[in-house]
């Protein structure tokens, strides 16, 4: 029964990195339609920033997650004028394409100033776990979570009580209708852009204190487990991305235990694939792309 | 069904299975991401001498591009060996390949983790 | 010709059939991610004919273009009435499978006192069959080029014919055609069949080129680069998708100078072009003039 809880718990905290990712994502997919494929890529530009500035100066976790923020904020503000802006009436897949494009070159810009596959990065906590009975907390999986509640606290009061947020979701509803109504679109569309940066930065920076490492793998990780997390609880919708997140990371967590890792991320796409094939209720399939 | 068989015979399978072995030294040249490797190739129980060896590099991801030109390698010291000069991207894992010609056509690709100081061969599990 | 040249055309080549692969489907509106792992598929099907069983290569050609069929109808069978992205996401999820389901793939036979055969995430060396027989590069870089150029004449005398018709049709509004009275799933799931086998052949003939194959060769990054190939190319042609490859691999080849910022030169010439020519250089427009 132990095992099963402590499971939960580490599942949990997994869950909620991965739902802050999710709701990134939504929040773009929401707004615009498309999937950004360059949404983890940055992230990971940001953590190669702070680490970097952490191998070179000598500052506090709280700098250099100031430095990741604001570099995967601009990178975020990047990929939105080069591949999602000018294609805003056109094509889905031409945006989606060229958000790709720009994976490439963050990746490549990272691998250039930190060529080595992997780099330590400073633990967001230096002491041990915590004993609680029969289980152990680790106190970044604590932090983790309590992160999560706060900023999915601050989205939902940003989207339900400030007037920006009534634009948001009027965009999210109808795009054209909103666009009709005096919202401008584009004004919306890279204030979001920044807002799932900015959360896609809190979540790898808590992941790569954790961790206590950055690799290049980092921007293809954040995607998938991002793009997975998303689809699995609806796709647009941002309480879905959020549940979505939390129920992959009890999923990992619980088949890993039994099955192994491979079989652990085996589960998670099956599970996916079903969920669409059937096309179960909460999907979303029905609505248009 | 003649054609068939005649078609089936000339398909044949060779029944010669010379393989090449190859095993690789290499150290770090302290410049960037150089790296002197140190070849020795083998056939059967001998040696591979004088053939024309040139190396190149792939990453697992993504193996027809991020890879590294192929250089030629110039005989070594001793029996069967070849050096060559690599310049890699990134450290981390590469799957060299040794490409072998002259009186023997072979290719070869050996699993190594480049770091700081040199290269080591990779078990993965 | 230096070997060197004749690898570079060669991989161009290979990438092209992944390319043709994601253009078949791009332009009956299918958005894919998974074409990675049919080209996988057909790697490690041949492969295995070849350097396990000793079976002729073009045999193990077949057995790979049929098994690429197979798997990329299976995935679409279930998963034909999604849309755009979550079709695309499906594929994504299978694929994915499949890269785990070779990173499980332990078989191995003795031959010659050698272990020969896929072994999960240590791969697959020692296909090496076109070595044994002597092919020289030029050889196989002919045969490469042959066998796309059957397929790409193929697919362009597809595309003159009514078929053709039919299936831009079913691209651009899939419900008018099924008005008209197009049978528009038994029509897709046939093309995607189609894209698993050109995928798959692709992927037999890299395996044997490589003569080493493994997992992580077959991931989301090269799926996404299949896509890329015809959209930079252009979706008005067939020969898009070869005119990508090309560019990918001729400009990523011919820039060695910008050792080390390759990736940032042509990831931002895609993401520029794309601005100008969001259905690629050849897109359906120019080809239309082109043909006046």
């Amino acid at each position: 029964m132990s095992d099963f809880l402590q499971n939960t718990l580490d599942g949990l905290a997994a869950g909620a990195s991965y739902a802050l990712l999710a709701l990134g994502f939504t929040l773009i997919f929401g707004v615009l339609r498309r999937a950004n494929l360059s949404y983890g890529p940055a992230i990971m530009f940001g953590a190669y920033a702070a680490a970097w500035t952490s191998l070179n100066f000598h500052v506090g976790l709280g700098v250099l997650f100031a430095v990741m923020l604001a570099t995967t904020v601009l990178a975020g503000a990047y990929v939105e004028r080069l591949a999602f802006a000018p294609h805003r009436a056109g094509s889905a897949v031409a945006a989606m394409v060229a958000s790709f494009a720009l994976w490439m070159q963050f990746e490549e810009v990272a691998t250039l100033v930190l060529p080595r596959h992997l780099y330590a990065f400073p633990a967001l906590y230096e002491g041990g776990p915590l004993p609680l009975g029969a289980l152990t907390v680790r106190v970044e999986a604590l932090v983790m979570i309590g992160v999560a509640i706060a900023i999915c606290g601050a989205v939902w009061w940003l989207l339900y009580r400030t007037r920006f947020g009534a634009a948001v979701r009027a965009v999210i509803d109808n795009p054209i209708a909103a666009g009709l109504s005096g919202i401008s679109v584009p004004a919306v569309s890279i204030r979001i852009f920044a807002l799932a940066s900015a959360i896609g930065a809190v979540a790898g920076f808590l992941i790569v204190t954790t961790q206590e490492q950055v690799t290049p793998m980092l921007g293809m990780w954040s995607t998938l487990k991002g793009l997975l997390a998303m689809m699995l609880g609806g796709l647009g919708s941002l309480p879905g991305a959020v549940i979505g997140g939390l129920a992959l990371g009890l999923i990992e967590a619980h088949s890993q235990w039994y099955l192994g890792p491979q079989l652990r991320d085996f589960l998670a796409y099956f599970l996916l694939f079903v969920l669409l094939a059937v096309r179960a209720p909460w999907m979303n399939t029905r609505s248009a792309s | 069904m003649m054609k068939l068989l005649v078609l089936a015979a000339l398909l044949a399978p060779l029944t010669v299975h010379a393989q090449t072995r190859a095993d690789m030294q290499c150290k770090a040249t302290g410049k960037d991401l150089i790296y002197d490797c140190t070849i020795r190739l083998a056939r059967g129980d001998q040696p591979l001498e004088g053939a024309q060896v040139s190396v190149g590099a792939d990453m697992p991801s993504m193996p027809m591009a991020h890879n590294v030109k192929p250089v030629k390698a110039r005989p070594g010291n001793g029996p069967g060996e070849y050096l060559a000069r690599l310049d890699l991207e990134m450290t981390g894992e590469w799957a060299v390949k040794v490409r072998i010609s002259g009186k023997v056509r072979d290719q070869v690709v050996l699993h190594y983790r480049f770091d700081e100081r040199g290269a080591r061969p990779i078990r993965r599990r | 010709m230096d070997e060197y040249a004749i690898g570079v055309l060669t991989n161009i080549g290979l990438i092209s059939f992944l390319g043709l692969s994601a253009y078949v489907l791009l332009i009956s509106g299918e958005l894919s991610f998974g074409q990675q792992a049919f080209f996988g598929i057909g790697a490690y099907a041949a492969g295995i004919a070849t350097a396990m069983f000793a079976w002729p290569l073009p045999l193990a050609i077949a057995i790979a273009m049929a098994g690429g069929a197979t798997a990329a109808a299976l995935v679409a069978w279930p998963t034909l009435r999604l849309r755009g992205l979550y079709f695309a996401m499906a594929t994504l999820a299978a694929a994915e499978m499949f890269r785990i389901a070779f990173e499980l793939l332990h078989w191995q036979v003795e031959l010659g006192g050698e272990r020969v055969g896929p072994d999960g995430t240590q791969g697959f060396r020692g296909i090496r069959w076109i070595f044994e027989r002597g092919v020289e590069p030029l050889g196989f870089l002919a045969l490469v080029w042959l066998l796309l150029l059957a397929f790409v004449l193929g697919i362009w005398w597809m595309e003159r014919s009514r078929l053709g018709a039919t299936l831009r049709a079913v691209g651009a509004d899939p419900e008018l055609a099924r008005s008209l009275g197009v049978d528009v799933e038994r029509l897709k799931l046939a093309i995607v069949a189609a894209s698993g086998a050109l995928a798959a052949l692709g992927g037999a003939l890299f395996a044997h080129h490589n003569t080493y194959i493994e997992p992580r060769n077959f991931d989301l990054m090269l799926g996404v680069h299949s896509l890329a190939y015809p959209l930079i190319g252009g979706l008005g042609t067939v020969l898009g998708p070869l005119l990508g490859a090309a560019l990918d691999i001729g400009v990523l080849e011919g820039s060695r100078f910008l050792q080390g910022y390759r990736m940032i030169v042509f990831g931002g010439l895609v993401a520029l072009l794309l601005i100008f020519r969001p259905r690629g250089l050849l897109d359906e427009n120019l080809v239309h003039r082109l043909k006046k």
